[in-house]
């Protein structure tokens, strides 16, 4: 019952913040906040693997500073005990702010988009310990940025966007750079597309890959510790005005890891929960 | 009671002739979702003036309904759509203002804002020289401006005298 209240918890704190994107659950899309618009969103990220599951309880708060560039800090905690390779699609414990700037952006037809949006920003090492190899490993800040580009519509939403990691080097060792890559259909049925006092639904295929580089310890390379994976599965994000639900699931198409080092990841799943504040025009 | 009346009646007309923009019809661009709907409908609803936002995602139509005496002008309607990352093609409006200018060449006073608007017939040319120098209810179609600019011409569908 306890377990079930912190869930909860969470999952209502989490809520508030992710749905800023208004979009997938794990790939990377092009949506950003309204010029002084904030967005408070709390999740649970979860990956289940043969050795263990690792949690993360992410909150992100989100501020539009123009209708094109956003600020955002996202602020995991994590907890569990995976053995699992570094993940930026997938939790992780770094503490992250960065700046997204949607520097393309047509606008010429009812209800359709098409967009492209850039972002960069710090990643620096959490409070907590990671778990398994990586948590042998001293942690240094890096850097992340992401290029996502696609169009959105009442009917149709498609986006492919790709990530890069590095992080620095502290007392001889290094995390892995990662690289991150996803494609994303989404759908919302005839039936679904209400006004504004309907709950809107849409449902995602989201397709993600991930590579980690080799991590380094005491100045070396581990051997086969880098990993390739690609994974696929469906989320659905359902809002109504300024509240927004989501949830997903992944099951693995192609791992290439080695499992001595990680174990087996069998599944990935998130839940998230947003508040988005709007501001009212000021006159 | 007879002064009620009186000051009811002066309310109503004066009212009536200070009353801007009354009614405004936008088609936006690039609304997909619910959340996109409810800011334009917040940042709309939010500008001193307007009684009532009615946003049609399906249509991209924004239905926006100003109280009498208001004195919002236009730029703070588009300033919503734009900070919100949307565009418009164009606005369907009704809207009160001083007619000035030769009547071959009719301009619209917006009173209470500094919208000034070129009057160009959508239809038939009306016969405005009558007009001139008063208040009248203009209804027509404002096309989108350029970029980080005003319409500067109103197509009006009528044109009638508010006494």
């Amino acid at each position: 019952m306890k377990f079930l209240l912190v869930v909860t918890c969470a999952l209502a704190l989490v809520t508030t913040a992710l749905a800023a994107d208004h979009g997938p659950a794990f790939g990377y899309a092009t949506p950003v906040n309204s010029q002084g618009e904030w967005s408070f969103d709390t999740g649970l990220i979860g990956r289940y693997g043969s050795r263990g599951t690792q949690f993360t309880e992410g909150s992100q708060f989100g501020y539009g500073i123009t209708p094109q560039i956003t600020w955002t800090t996202v602020l995991p905690a994590t907890f569990g005990s995976g053995d699992l390779p570094e993940t930026r699609m997938a939790g992780g414990g770094e503490w992250a702010s960065s700046l997204a700037w949607r520097f393309q952006h047509d606008v010429t037809s009812v209800g359709r988009r098409v967009e492209s949006t850039a972002s960069l920003g710090a990643v620096v090492p959490g409070p907590q310990q990671d778990s398994g190899v990586l948590a042998n490993l001293h942690r240094a800040p890096g850097f992340a940025a992401t290029l996502a580009s696609g169009m959105a519509s009442r009917s149709t939403y498609v986006w492919f966007g790709g990530g890069y990691t590095r992080f620095a080097e502290a007392d001889h060792d290094r995390r892995p750079d990662t690289i991150s890559w996803s494609a994303v259909y989404g759908y919302r049925p005839v039936q679904l597309r209400r006004d504004i006092n309907h709950w809107d639904y849409r449902g995602f295929l989201e397709l993600t890959g991930e590579h980690t580089g080799n991590l380094r310890s005491q100045g070396i390379v581990v051997p086969d510790s880098s990993s390739t994976t690609l994974w696929l599965g469906p989320s659905v994000l359902a809002i109504f005005k300024d509240v927004a639900i989501e949830g997903g699931i992944q099951g693995p198409l192609y791992r290439d890891v080695s499992e001595s080092i990680y174990g087996r990841e069998k599944i990935r799943f998130v839940v998230n929960l947003s508040y988005l504040k709007y501001s009212s025009h000021a006159n | 009671m007879k002064t009620a009346l009186a000051i009811t009646l002066i309310w109503l007309f004066s009212s009536v002739a200070n009353a801007e923009y009354r009614k405004i019809d936008m088609t936006v661009f690039g609304m997909d979702c619910a959340p996109c709907a409810h800011a334009i409908h917040v940042s709309m609803k939010g500008i001193s003036g307007v009684k009532t936002v009615d946003v049609n995602l399906n249509t991209g139509l924004v239905k926006v309904d100003l109280a009498a005496g208001n004195t919002a002008g236009f730029s703070l309607f588009q300033d919503a759509v734009k900070k919100n990352g949307f565009t418009y093609k164009g606005a369907i409006i009704v809207v009160h203002g001083t007619l000035t200018g030769p009547a071959n060449s009719p301009a619209l006073m917006v009173s209470g804002t500094n919208d000034r608007y070129a009057l160009t017939p959508a239809l038939q040319p009306a016969d405005l020289t009558g007009l001139v120098g008063k208040t009248v209810e203009v209804s027509g179609l404002l096309s989108q401006a350029p970029k980080n600019q005003l319409p500067t011409t109103l197509r009006y569908k009528t044109i009638m005298e508010v006494q």
